[in-house]
């Protein structure tokens, strides 16, 4: 029973984690920028989908009028990270302390104004079906599957975006040398607009599953953001699928924490396991330089 | 002539500091103490971050274990023996930098950006053990302590300033030797710097206890000033005003960083209360931290390299 539930309910979080991660760690591969403001996004999918979802319910059925909200609330969130990518980092891009004081400043400020208008009450994007299967004999909730067959879904266009299309091995030769990918005529400002849309979209969605199963407040933004930090740390800065292995690795230990322990203490087993990472492989498990 | 040029600037800038509180209300002198205590942190933060260039995004985490190390030993919640005030806050500083020790072994080794993620990190790891451990801790609250720097505010502000002196003093003393000049030449060239024989990692471990030492210096000083532990000495927002302020006073200069602490300090919490009370007649959602994001945000993007060093080219261009 024990170590089903860690595999069962470990990868539908690892999944959204994964999500998350992955988005992180491809701006970071192949902008070298270390997005503070990437937690944000995660939050901001939910409330976006919730307000735009309260205010579409009006006019149509609930669950086509859900459906519209969370894409266009995944596509404005995406738009958004094009528009601080534009207006905010670019200009600061040859300063590394300023990209990290830059977004920070972003995610701190988003976090305020969601708190003064929606005060810190935790909101879900609503769910329409309601029901539990059996899995290896764990209860799963069928919210839960569905985030886990989306996320995975998601994972896996995303491997194959950047593995077999040609944008994907533009960002693929971006990543590996920005000043060759130049040289050989690649748009390389084109190719960093294209990675923080898609890497905000991802954390969109998944801020948009996870609310689904739990619930997303405004100061959920750093905390995922940390989660986002141990992921890339153990997978190692720079390797998207370094990432997503990482990312299934924390969503078990932190199942399995929560059921051994409490809740709270999975920070602090999360940060044991980088020490203990960092001490062995210095690189994480997928690093690149 | 220089020396002594530098000594007659430092006593008349004492003089003038240890005679405000004979024409200043007693408010304010209490606000002015609090910035030289943050001053500490924001000078701290640029022995590690200015002077070696890597980025150390968890100051806070000093800060705050210096402050919860010098409060549990003033009070009776472990049976921790019962240390006299400053004898407390050298025992702050001394775990601060224990603790700087041991994360600088494990991620010094590396180089570029997995020191900024790990020190990212750790202060909230830290601020779960005030919620595990409420009754250690205080919990989301805190807790108070019984004795303080001195009795009335003026003799705390000179407290204060005594504590800011001898610390910062001691830092620039540092960063001027040659220890000094070894972190700067890893800033410049790490891998040029361990050609020439430079014990990199040492040199790069040193800096950072030596910065956490004074972090959790400043973090029990600032506990003793106000009387109150709290978690919110590990938080992120005290740490971004830490490099706001560094970053305005000019990295790798100790004076800028040193001036910028004490001008954010007070601008945030004296000149901006009174910005927002303009503001608070509209239904935006503005509060003072909104306002300080905004303005630290389009600053960076005006000048990128810090605004010491746009203002100074700013003076230049127009000499021609």
């Amino acid at each position: 029973m024990g170590l089903a539930e860690v595999i069962v309910l470990g990868s539908i979080i690892g999944g959204i984690w994964a999500l998350v991660a992955s988005g992180f760690s491809l701006v970071f591969g192949v902008a070298r920028i270390l997005n503070f403001a990437h937690g944000t996004y995660f939050a901001l999918g939910a409330y976006v989908a919730v307000v735009l979802n309260s205010a579409l319910k009006n006019f149509m059925s609930d669950c086509f009028s859900l459906i519209l909200s969370i894409i266009l609330s995944i596509f404005i969130v995406g738009f958004i990270g094009v528009a601080v990518y534009k207006v905010c980092i670019r200009p600061v891009k040859m300063y590394g302390v300023m990209i990290i004081l830059v977004t920070l400043a972003i995610a701190l400020l988003f976090e305020e104004i969601l708190l003064t208008t929606f005060r810190d009450t935790p909101i879900s994007v609503p769910f329409p079906l309601s029901g539990v299967v059996s899995i290896a004999g764990v209860p799963v909730p069928y919210t839960r599957l569905v985030a886990l067959v989306v996320a995975i879904l998601v994972i896996a266009l995303l491997d194959r975006f950047i593995n077999a299309t040609r944008t994907g091995k533009e960002i693929l030769a971006t990543s590996q040398d920005s000043e060759a990918a130049m040289l050989v005529g690649i748009d390389v400002e084109r190719i960093y607009v294209i990675v923080t849309f898609v890497s905000a979209a991802l954390a969109a969605l998944a801020g948009i599953l996870y609310s689904q199963i739990y619930a997303v407040n405004p100061q959920t933004a750093i905390r995922v953001l940390i989660y986002a930090f141990a992921i890339v740390i153990l997978g190692g800065l720079g390797s998207v699928r370094g990432s997503i292995i990482a990312a299934f690795i924390i969503g078990f230990m932190q199942v399995a924490v929560s059921i051994a322990l409490e809740a709270r203490w999975s920070e602090i087993a999360a940060m044991l396991a980088i020490i203990a990472i960092l001490i062995v492989r210095p690189r994480g498990l997928m690093g690149v330089e | 002539m220089k020396g002594m040029k530098r000594v007659i600037a430092l006593a008349i800038t004492l003089a003038f500091a240890a005679s405000l509180p004979l024409y200043i209300p007693e408010a304010f002198i209490y606000l002015l103490g609090l910035a030289l205590l943050f001053a500490i942190l924001v000078v701290s933060w640029d022995v590690m971050v200015g002077y070696t260039g890597y980025v150390n995004l968890g100051h806070t985490v000093f800060v705050g274990i210096g402050a919860y190390t010098a409060a549990l030993l003033q009070s009776q919640r472990l049976a921790l023996p019962t240390l006299p005030v400053p004898a407390s806050i050298v025992m702050g500083g001394f775990v601060a930098a224990l603790v700087g020790l041991f994360i600088g072994i494990v991620t010094l080794r590396l180089r570029g950006y997995y020191f900024a993620l790990v020190t990212a990190i750790l202060p909230l790891v830290f601020m779960q053990t005030v919620f595990i451990w409420p009754d250690i801790f205080g919990g989301e609250e805190g807790f108070t302590i019984e004795h303080g720097l001195a009795g009335s505010v003026v003799e705390k502000y000179y407290a204060a300033l005594l504590i800011a002196f001898v610390s910062i003093a001691v830092m620039l003393l540092i960063v001027n030797s040659p220890v000094g000049l070894k972190l700067k030449a890893i800033r410049e060239d790490e891998e040029l710097a361990e050609a020439v024989g430079i014990d990199t990692v040492k040199y790069k471990i040193m800096a950072f206890v030596i910065s956490s030492f004074f972090a959790g210096i400043g973090g029990a000083a600032i506990v003793h000033y106000r009387m109150v532990v709290a978690p919110d000495l590990y938080d992120i927002p005290l740490m971004l005003l830490v490099i706001l302020s560094a970053v305005i006073g000019g990295l790798g200069t100790i004076y800028g960083p040193m001036i910028g602490g004490l001008l954010i300090y007070l601008a945030k919490n004296w000149w901006l209360k009174e910005v927002v009370d303009v503001f608070r007649f509209t239904a935006l959602p503005i509060n003072d931290d909104v306002i300080l994001y905004l303005i630290l945000i389009v600053v960076a993007i005006l000048m990128p390299e810090g605004v010491y060093q746009g203002i100074k080219e700013k003076l230049k261009k127009e000499r021609g």
